[in-house]
C-alpha cells in the first residue's frame, strides 16, 4: 500500500512540475549565486501574484473545458477605467472600483453567455472580447498611459502595500495570492461545485444527465476569471501608481502557459491548483533566472518555449501510462 | 405489481423528424422490460424524454399514479428515475466515489450551498459499501479515477450508481455495447439483481439472447411507435425473432404494394 500511494503521488502531474521546478532553481543557483539573494527573491515575489491571481481563475475555467483570452485586456480595462473616473470624474477610489468591477463582471458574464447559450467556442468569443476590451481601453485613454496617481488610500495599502520580513520585501499582493490560492484549492478539491467543474470538463453530457447546471457553472467561472484579471490589474496599477492601456498585453498566453505547465489539461477535466502555483513560480523563475544567467534578451523566448514544450511532453507521457482507453 | 410509470401518446419532433409519434407504454413494478427496435426507431429519444433530457411535444407522463412534467434530469432523478445513457454516463477524470455521487454529493455544511465542503469520509465509505454490495469491490479502490477502469467496470459503476438512490425505475440504453463476454455477463447479472431488489428496469438492446435471458417483457418500437408488446414467458427465441422480422416483412410487403401502384 505504501509503495502504491508513493507511485500514485509520482504520477500526479504536479509532482512532475515540482521536481522540474526544483531542478530549475538548483540550476540557476549554481549558475549565479545572486539568484537566491534577498533582493532577487523580493523581485520574484513582487510580480508573481499579478499573473498568479489570473492563473487561478484560468485553472478553474480550463478544468471546466473552456478558456479566456480576454484576461490580458481586462487586466488593463479595470484599472484604466477606475483611474479615469478618479482623475477626470472626481469619484472616490472606492466608488470608481465598484463601477469598474461591475463592468468587468459584465465582460465575464457576456463571455459565458455567448459560449454556453449561443454555443460559440470560447476561443472565438474571448478572442473577439480581447479586441473589444483592449480597443475600448485604448479609446478611453487615447492610447496614452494615465498621469501618475498619488492619492493615498487604505485600499492602496491593503492591495499593493509592502513590508519587510528580514531583508526580503513582501508585497501585500502575495498574501492576496496565497489567500485566493487557498480558496481556489478549496473550491476545486473540496467544495461540491469543484466536483461539478471537473465533471463538466471531463464529460459534459454525463454531468448534465446527473442534474449538474453546467452552463450556469461555466458562466460563473467566466465571471470569476474576469474579476480576478481585473483585480490583478488593479493591484498592479496601484503598485506603480499609474495605469496603461497596453498593460497586460499577451498575459493571456503567459497565464495559459503557466496553467498547463503546472499540469492542468487544455482539454478539460484535469485541473490542479497546486500545479498552477508551481507553474506560476516556474515561469517567473525562468524569466528572472535567464536574465541573471545572462542569456541574451532576444533568445529569451526560445528558452521559455522549449521549457514549456518539454513540460507538456512529460505530462503527456505520464497521462498515457496511467490511463486506459 | 402496481404500475411505476405510464406514458400516453408521447410525441417528440426534431424539426421535421417525428422521432416519437404517440407512444403508449406502462411499466410495471419489479419487471425487466426489454425495449427493442432498429436504429433510429426512437428508443433513445423515448428514454431521454423520460429522463428529463428532452421536453416532450405532446402526451402525458404519469409516475406512481401522479401526472408529472419532467423538465430536467434532476426532476427525473427526484421522481426515482435513474438512467444510464448510451453515450456514456461517467466523468472519466473523477474518482469512482465522486462519480457515484455526482449531482447528489453528501456535504458537511449544507448552508454553504454549492461551496459546501464534500463529506469526503462519507463519500468514500458509502462508495466502498456500494462497491461491496454489488460485488465489484475486489480490486477497485473508490478513489481510483474512472479512466483507469475497463468498459465493463465502468458500466457496473454506472449501474450501481443508479441502484444506490433506490430508484423505482432504472433505464439502461444499450449497456453492453463494446463490452467483452465476461463484462456483458456481469451487466446481465446486475440487471437481475436490480430487479430482485425490487426496481423496475427498461433495458434497450439489440441482442435477442439477452432479452430471453433477463427480460420479463419485450416491447418493439418502429418509426417512433410501439408495434409489439408481449411477455417473454409467452414466447420463445424464434417467435420473438419472427415478431421483430415479421414487422419488417409487413413493411416490405407494404412497400411492394406501394411500388406496384406506380
Ligand atoms: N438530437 C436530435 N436531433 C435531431 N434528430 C434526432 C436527435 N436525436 C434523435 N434524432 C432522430 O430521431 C430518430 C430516433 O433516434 P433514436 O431515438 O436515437 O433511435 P434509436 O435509439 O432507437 O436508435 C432518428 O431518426 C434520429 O435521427
Ligand atoms: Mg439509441
Amino acid at each position: 500500500m505504501g509503495s502504491g500511494s508513493f507511485s500514485s503521488v509520482l504520477k500526479k502531474p504536479e509532482t512532475t512540475s515540482f521536481i522540474i521546478l526544483v531542478l530549475v532553481m538548483v540550476g540557476f543557483t549554481l549558475a549565479n549565486d545572486r539568484f537566491l539573494s534577498p533582493l532577487n527573491i523580493s523581485n520574484l515575489l513582487a510580480f508573481m501574484p499579478e499573473l498568479g491571481i489570473i492563473a487561478l481563475g484560468m485553472t478553474l475555467l480550463l478544468t471546466a473545458g473552456e478558456f479566456d483570452l480576454s484576461v490580458g485586456a481586462v487586466f488593463a480595462l479595470t484599472p484604466v477605467s477606475t483611474l479615469l473616473m478618479v482623475q477626470n470624474g472626481g469619484l472616490s477610489l472606492e466608488l470608481a472600483l465598484v463601477i469598474a468591477f461591475a463592468a468587468t463582471f459584465l465582460v465575464g458574464a457576456l463571455n459565458g453567455f455567448l459560449v454556453t447559450k449561443v454555443g460559440i467556442s470560447s476561443f472565438l468569443v474571448t478572442l473577439s472580447m480581447l479586441l473589444i476590451v483592449r480597443g475600448t481601453t485604448l479609446v478611453l485613454t487615447q492610447g496614452f498611459p494615465l498621469n501618475s496617481w498619488d492619492g493615498d488610500n487604505w485600499l492602496r495599502t491593503a492591495l499593493a502595500g509592502s513590508f519587510y520580513i528580514g531583508t526580503v520585501r513582501i508585497y501585500a499582493s502575495l498574501i492576496w495570492f496565497a489567500a485566493l490560492g487557498l480558496l481556489a484549492l478549496y473550491v476545486l478539491n473540496v467544495a461540491k461545485v469543484g466536483n461539478w467543474i471537473t465533471a463538466i470538463g471531463s464529460n459534459r453530457s454525463a454531468a448534465v444527465a446527473r442534474g449538474v447546471p453546467a452552463d450556469k457553472v461555466k458562466i460563473w467561472l467566466f465571471i470569476a476569471t474576469s474579476m480576478l484579471a481585473g483585480l490583478a490589474g488593479v493591484i498592479s496599477s496601484l503598485r506603480i501608481a499609474s495605469a496603461s492601456p497596453v498593460a497586460g498585453s499577451q498575459y493571456e498566453l503567459e497565464v495559459i502557459a503557466m496553467v498547463v505547465v503546472g499540469g492542468t489539461a487544455l482539454t478539460g477535466g484535469r485541473g490542479t491548483i497546486i500545479g498552477t502555483i508551481i507553474g506560476v513560480l516556474m515561469l517567473r523563475i525562468i524569466r528572472n533566472g535567464i536574465v541573471l544567467v545572462g542569456v541574451p534578451g532576444l533568445a529569451f523566448n526560445i528558452f521559455v518555449g522549449v521549457i514549456i514544450l518539454a513540460m507538456l511532453v512529460l505530462h503527456a507521457r505520464f497521462n498515457k501510462s496511467s490511463e486506459r482507453k | 405489481m402496481p404500475e411505476v410509470m405510464k406514458l400516453e401518446d408521447i410525441r417528440k419532433n426534431f424539426g421535421s423528424i417525428q422521432a416519437l409519434r404517440g407512444v403508449d407504454l406502462t411499466v410495471n413494478g419489479g419487471e425487466v422490460l426489454a425495449l427493442l427496435g432498429d436504429n433510429g426507431a426512437g428508443k433513445s429519444t423515448l428514454i431521454k424524454t423520460i429522463s428529463g433530457i428532452y421536453p416532450i411535444d405532446g402526451g402525458q407522463i404519469t409516475v406512481a399514479g401522479k401526472p408529472v412534467r419532467i423538465n430536467s434530469p434532476r426532476e427525473a432523478m427526484d421522481l426515482g428515475i435513474e438512467t444510464i445513457h448510451q453515450d456514456t454516463s461517467l466523468a472519466p477524470d473523477l474518482s469512482i466515489a465522486r462519480n457515484l455521487f455526482l449531482g447528489r454529493e453528501p456535504v458537511t455544511i449544507p448552508a454553504l450551498g454549492v461551496f459546501a465542503p464534500l463529506d469526503l469520509k462519507r463519500l468514500k465509505a458509502e462508495a466502498s459499501k456500494l462497491l461491496r454490495r454489488v460485488g465489484i469491490s475486489k480490486n477497485l479502490d473508490a478513489d481510483a479515477p474512472v479512466n483507469s477502469l475497463s468498459g465493463g467496470e465502468r458500466q457496473s459503476i454506472a449501474i450501481s450508481r443508479a441502484m444506490q438512490f433506490s430508484a423505482s425505475l432504472i433505464i439502461l440504453d444499450e449497456p453492453t455495447n463494446n463490452l467483452g463476454v465476461e463484462e456483458t455477463n456481469g451487466v446481465l447479472r446486475f440487471i437481475r439483481e436490480v430487479r430482485d431488489a425490487g426496481h423496475s428496469v427498461i433495458y434497450i438492446t439489440h441482442n435477442i439472447h439477452h432479452v430471453m435471458n433477463v427480460a420479463d417483457r419485450a416491447v418493439v418500437m418502429r418509426h417512433g411507435r410501439i408495434v409489439a408488446d408481449l411477455m417473454i414467458r409467452d414466447t420463445d427465441l424464434l417467435s420473438l425473432e419472427a415478431i421483430i422480422m415479421g414487422a419488417d416483412a409487413a413493411t416490405l410487403a407494404a412497400g411492394l404494394k406501394h411500388g406496384k401502384q406506380h
